[in-house]
């Protein structure tokens, strides 16, 4: 008998202390924070280096970005899945303490949306459609990163493709002038022009 | 034998045990001035769709069934309530930005049409939740309405 309830309340204590995790869904934490709190790293600016761009990883960003586009454009949905989640990652380690009052806010308003569509590219490896519809939100993200953050260096094409987006249209930023579309891929490679230079 | 009525007893004694620990309820029935209805027009027949199959784990506020008392369907409950709310609130769509409000109004396309949402173990219980392919299709199009009425602000 002594035995048994023993064993009895270790493993209520058990149960008890495991699930007192679970308690109570935070209610309140129900909004996305479009702030900045969440970073952690607490890096002080060096007051010698000039607050340019340079601070922002854009040009990772942009490589991220145009390895996700290129496989698409060859239909190959999990190598585009492979660039989503490295996207992610890369993205996840920014640090917004080194840039100024005006790109922290537009950077806020971007991070989350441009986050979760490389999560769902990263995970639809096998539903390139739905990469595709991913890529295009991802995409106007992209063109307007660079227009606060620059272009990293080099030249780069805004195309459009009117057939895209179940005809809606569609826009990608390229490093290459020839058009290889990445939401139509083998089926027509070269739908699309160049709308805009951004040197 | 008596390893097995053992066993019994300590489940049968962890599963009243557990019945202790309750998650907190979402509950909150004040219409926000963030809700989707302030935020985009949304259709009675498509608002009333979105109430009985979307806003249990979608919303503020939850309908709770009696079984939803006892655990660990409790807890069940309370982690798809948690994550829903994280992906997609309702009550709190006006809070954001442009770009996301699109984001977040193509994904509802887009799971509607592939039958991802409304998760298949909460059709099973609530059969009203069964969309049928007009109520999919009514979504899907005000779905697309809204992110195309967004796209001239954006």
């Amino acid at each position: 008998m002594k035995k048994l309830i023993f064993n009895l309340l270790i493993v209520s204590g058990i149960i008890i202390s495991c699930n007192n995790q679970n308690k109570t869904p935070d209610i309140q934490a129900s909004k996305q924070p479009d702030s900045l709190a969440a970073t952690k790293e607490n890096k002080k600016v060096d007051s010698t280096v000039p607050n340019t761009n340079a601070a922002f990883p854009i040009k990772d960003i942009l490589s991220g970005y145009f390895s996700l586009k290129n496989a698409l454009a060859k239909d190959n949905g999990n190598d585009a899945a492979a660039a989503g989640n490295s996207l992610l990652s890369t993205l996840n380690k920014i640090n917004t303490e080194a840039l100024n009052n005006e790109q922290q806010k537009i950077y806020a308003g971007l991070q989350d949306d441009l986050k979760e569509n490389a999560e769902h590219i990263g995970k639809n490896a096998g539903k390139i459609e739905h990469q595709r519809e991913h890529f295009e939100m991802l995409s106007k993200d992209l063109i307007d990163l660079v227009k606060t953050f620059g272009n990293g260096g080099q030249t780069l094409y805004k195309d459009f493709c009117p057939m895209a987006n179940n005809s809606k249209g569609a826009s990608w930023l390229s490093e290459f002038k020839e058009i290889k579309n990445p939401y139509m891929g083998s089926k027509m490679p070269g739908c699309g022009s160049i709308k805009e230079e951004i040197k | 034998m008596k390893i097995i009525k053992r066993i019994l007893l300590i489940l049968a004694v962890g599963f009243i045990l557990i019945q202790f620990v309750r998650p907190g309820k979402n509950n909150n029935t004040n219409l926000t001035a963030s809700d989707i209805t302030n935020t985009l027009h949304v259709p009675d027949s498509v608002l009333s769709i979105l109430k009985v199959a979307c806003f249990d784990c979608h919303s503020n506020n939850t309908r709770y069934p009696w079984y939803a008392n006892f655990q660990p369907v409790g807890w069940f409950m309370a982690n798809h309530i948690t994550n829903g709310k994280k992906r997609l609130n309702f009550n709190e769509f006006g809070l954001l930005p442009i770009r996301r409000q699109q984001s977040k109004l193509k994904s509802i396309a887009s799971q509607i049409n592939d039958n991802d949402m409304p998760l298949p173990s909460y059709k099973w219980i609530h059969h009203d939740a069964r969309l049928s392919d007009n109520n999919k299709k009514l979504i899907i199009e005000w779905a697309e309405r809204s992110m195309d009425s967004l796209s001239q602000k954006n």
